[in-house]
């Protein structure tokens, strides 16, 4: 049937179309803007995308979120009156022996322990773990001593061999490296890459949670290991969704849409503890910022000008001005908080007058330097412009050098600069994290000896402390290096910083760890509403 | 000149801007210092890690030999495994690319349906007060930074009114819709899930606005330009005096010749919105390439970057052909004269 259109019939038709679309387009938009967080779904707002899930692969805090409760360990972090600790207790070893020389470590396993596929974590299943984490032999390796063989000898039973003794052994292992991978991961191999391809967008462990989703960019899923042999996990899903802008995740923190928001800067932190419905917990950390001093090139190879310099750098106004108060100066290389540091060891405060007659002592006159730095840490531009208005009151011109950070590395590890900065976190909760890497000489360059400091009677001390067995024993040998390279002042021990968490109130059951930056014990969390 | 030669003729130019530009890309990944091996091994790895991961990227073979392996990769579709995240880049741009593209094709359409009425109104009221308001509104849209206009949009609709989502592409209390496209505007209408389709359009307001803001400013300049000109020419004049109502001279009769050269700033500003959308993205937790490529950049992953390059610049020439196509399509003389 042909039905006439008049213009007034047009007209009409149009309206009721622009009617239709408006009504249409209003229903739509009209949605909830903001969604609901269920009691048991946990979301956590972090600033950047894992980079890969592989935990013999990633060396990276961020990825660990992820990893670590989706792995369990041999030995982990002990929990002690509700606080988290830097002493291990067994995970999935039930007990461990070891031989009189330190080189022979017998593993005995838990029974029951099961990967989210339903197979059993036996010790074939360790061996292979370690196997595939020394073929592997990237970043996560370094933890352990190269040459280190692992065999069964049983079926829940396992054996390290290790080349030398290696004092720090149990606490590497509960590094999120030492996570036991399911041998079924193999299955999933492609061109002999143990899986190494698939490992980076998928868990394959025995933790409380698995990957169930990634969409790249947006939120990582995890929901419950059904065959996790420990306590049922109070979240039926834990969400990691990534929002990049912090002043975005303060935002969805304030509206309940993130129970946790990651990596807020200290301002921003300022301005939520007021607001309703958040908390934010404070804790000491074992992440420090220090200064390299070049030992390598003039004038710094003087302990004299290092002294100098440690003299005159105002840290109080450093810790208030830069970190608003949010750290503290350190007291010798080895943080407060990680055993084996020595609370009495002497501690360089700003001191003009004790700076100018080590300068003069050195028979130094107006030195320049440069201070090399990257846009890697907000933090470090200002500690540049500190320590140049410090400086400047010796008489020492500091010139900043603001490099790409791929550049900074590169410098750094070829011992191209004077002054560096830079920050260290350490893998294991075992003082060899701050004395070995960061004076065997052995360590030159970005590896850890940074400032590129040759002693050979802290050589001497630091290894024989990575070797001994007895606890007393390497304490006091640390203690003793201690107090020679804060003595000649290889570096500036700057500040260690506070770790800043921001939580919705309604979760419970967190527990900081300092050796667990940016890891939350999601298996024994849970949310009141 | 037929169609068919013109296609062709461009797609030996595609061809050609895709080798150059993956040799160019290939040569300042190169140059530039920093050892991708050791930002994968982690600072602390020693020398003889970080020798073992460069034999296992293949980073100790010489330049050609590596260069030449990526090229026949990409003929084969190949765009080598990402240093960072160790996937194959192709998967990567899979995922991140649609994302981007419906970001700024709606960032796109926000500029046009706001700038071209603009730019009319402008030209048809030249130097009365709209045409103040429009040029200085165009001025202000060219100069606001991205990042700052999203960030008060987010504090403002999100924050304070709590009307719209603060970032995101969707829900996440959703299904990602099933993908045909990647686009989820159109996935969600193919699959009929009205739900995700309308969250994926909250989602899409502020970041395109802010996108779109922008150019608004562009379009209206380039339309009331143009529209100047034509406002001109005798054809006005005659089609007025024959008796034609006003606006539909200007309308039906002005407007698409001013719209032809419009086409071209559009199709540059397509191109632009692809590359130039990271502050927009990383504010609005946007999961296209933007945060991917920086992170790439600045982790020295060459075969991301590369890919991203090969891709972005792959998008750009078909723009160009597709502007091209359009251009014959709507006025037969440039046929005609080539």
């Amino acid at each position: 049937m042909f039905i006439a259109t008049g213009p007034s019939n047009r007209k009409f038709q149009t309206i009721a179309f622009a009617a239709a679309l408006a009504t249409t387009l209003a229903a739509v938009l009209a949605g909830p803007a903001v969604a609901d967080s269920a009691k048991d779904v946990l979301t956590i707002g972090k600033a950047a995308d894992p980079q890969t899930l592989d935990p013999d692969i990633t060396v990276d805090n961020n990825d660990w979120t992820v990893t670590y409760y989706a792995y369990q360990r041999l030995v982990h972090y002990k929990t002690i009156n509700g606080k988290g600790s830097t002493e291990v207790e067994p995970e999935l070893a039930d007990s461990w022996s070891v031989s009189a020389d330190g080189l022979t470590w017998d593993f005995k396993l838990k029974a029951g322990n099961k990967f989210d596929d339903g197979s059993s974590l036996d010790a074939a299943a360790v061996k292979y773990s370690f196997d595939r984490l020394f073929k592997l032999k990237q970043g996560p390796s370094e933890a352990l001593p190269e040459n280190t063989t692992v065999t069964v000898i049983g079926p829940m039973e396992v054996r390290f061999q290790l080349p030398s003794p290696y004092a720090p052994f149990l606490y590497a292992l509960a590094n999120n490296g030492c996570g036991i991978v399911n041998p079924k991961v193999e299955e999933k191999a492609k061109d002999g890459d143990m899986a190494k391809a698939w490992l980076a967008a998928n868990t394959a462990g025995s933790g409380p949670y698995k990957l169930v989703s990634w969409d790249k960019g947006q939120s990582l899923v995890l929901e419950p290991n059904a065959n996790y042999a420990g306590e049922k996990p109070a979240f039926s899903k834990v969400r990691v969704k990534i929002v990049g802008e912090a002043a975005a995740r303060r935002l969805q923190l304030e509206n309940g849409d993130l129970d946790i928001a990651e990596d807020l800067p200290v301002d921003q932190v300022e301005a939520i503890k007021k607001k309703p419905g958040i908390r934010v917990e404070e804790y000491p950390s074992l992440l420090v910022t220090y200064l390299y001093l070049n030992n390598s090139k003039p004038p710094l190879d003087k302990p004299e000008v290092r002294r100098a310099i440690s003299w005159a750098i105002d840290y109080q106004g450093i810790v208030d001005g830069i970190f608003d108060g949010q750290a503290k100066q350190m007291r010798g290389p080895i943080p407060d908080g990680m055993w084996g540091q020595d609370p009495n060891v002497m501690q360089y405060t700003q001191d003009l007058a004790k700076a100018k007659a080590e300068l003069a002592k050195s028979g130094v006159t107006a030195p320049k330097l440069s201070f090399l730095y990257s846009e890697r840490d907000p933090n470090w531009e200002p500690i540049g412009l500190a320590v140049q208005a410090n400086l400047a009151a010796l008489g020492i011109e500091v010139k900043l050098e603001k490099l790409a950070n791929a550049a900074y590395r590169e410098r750094l590890g070829k011992g191209d600069f004077e002054i560096g900065v830079g920050k260290w976190s350490p893998d294991f909760a075992d003082p060899y994290m701050f004395m070995n890497y960061w004076f065997d000489s052995n360590r030159k360059g970005l590896s850890g000896d940074r400032a590129f400091y040759v002693n050979p009677k802290v050589d001497e001390l630091v290894r024989k402390a990575a070797s001994a067995t007895d606890q007393a024993e390497r304490v006091k040998l640390y203690k003793e290096a201690q107090a020679i390279v804060v003595d000649e002042a290889p570096y500036v021990y700057l500040v260690q910083k506070n770790s800043q968490i921001a939580l919705r109130d309604s979760v419970a059951g967190f527990v900081f760890n300092p050796m667990l930056e940016q890891i939350y014990n999601i298996g024994a969390m849970s949310k009141t509403k | 000149m037929p169609f068919v030669n013109i296609i062709r003729k461009r797609l030996i130019f595609l061809v050609l801007v895709v080798f150059g530009v993956s040799l160019i890309t290939f040569a300042i990944s190169h140059i530039i210092p920093g050892d991708p091996a050791r930002l994968v091994a982690g600072d602390r790895a020693s020398d003889e890690i970080v020798t073992s991961i460069r034999q296992q990227m293949g980073l100790d073979r010489p330049l050609p030999e590596q260069y030449w392996r990526y090229l026949t990769g990409i003929l084969r579709g190949d765009l080598g495994a990402s240093l960072r995240t160790n996937r194959p880049v192709i998967e990567d741009l899979v995922a991140f690319f649609p994302a981007s593209l419906e970001l700024a094709l709606v960032a796109l359409l926000i500029a046009t349906l706001m700038g071209a009425p603009l730019g009319v109104l402008s030209a048809v009221y030249r130097d009365r007060p709209i045409d103040h308001v429009v040029r200085t509104l165009a001025v202000i849209g060219i100069s606001t930074p991205a990042f700052w206009l999203g960030l008060i949009l987010i504090v403002t609709f999100y924050g304070a009114l709590g009307v719209l989502p603060g970032g995101g592409r969707i829900d996440p209390n959703l299904a990602i819709p099933s993908r045909v496209t990647g686009f989820y505007l159109v996935d969600s209408l193919l699959a009929g899930d009205l739900p995700a389709f309308g969250s994926t359009l909250r989602h899409l307001v502020l970041p395109a606005f802010t996108l779109g803001f922008i150019h608004l400013g562009v379009v209206a300049r380039q339309i009331r330009s143009a529209m100047l000109d034509e406002l001109q020419q005798d054809y006005v004049r005659t089609a007025r005096a024959n008796g034609i109502a006003k606006w539909r001279v200007i309308c039906g009769h002005a407007l698409p010749n001013a719209l032809i050269p419009s086409i071209t700033v559009l199709g540059l500003a397509l191109g632009d919105l692809l590359y130039g959308a990271v502050l927009t993205e990383t504010v609005f937790a946007w999961p296209g390439m933007g945060a991917y490529v920086v992170n790439s950049i600045q982790s020295l992953d060459f075969p991301a970057v590369m890919g991203f390059s090969v891709v972005v610049s792959f998008a750009y020439v078909l723009v160009n052909l597709a502007v091209d196509l359009i251009y014959m399509a709507i006025d037969p003389r440039i046929t005609g004269v080539n």
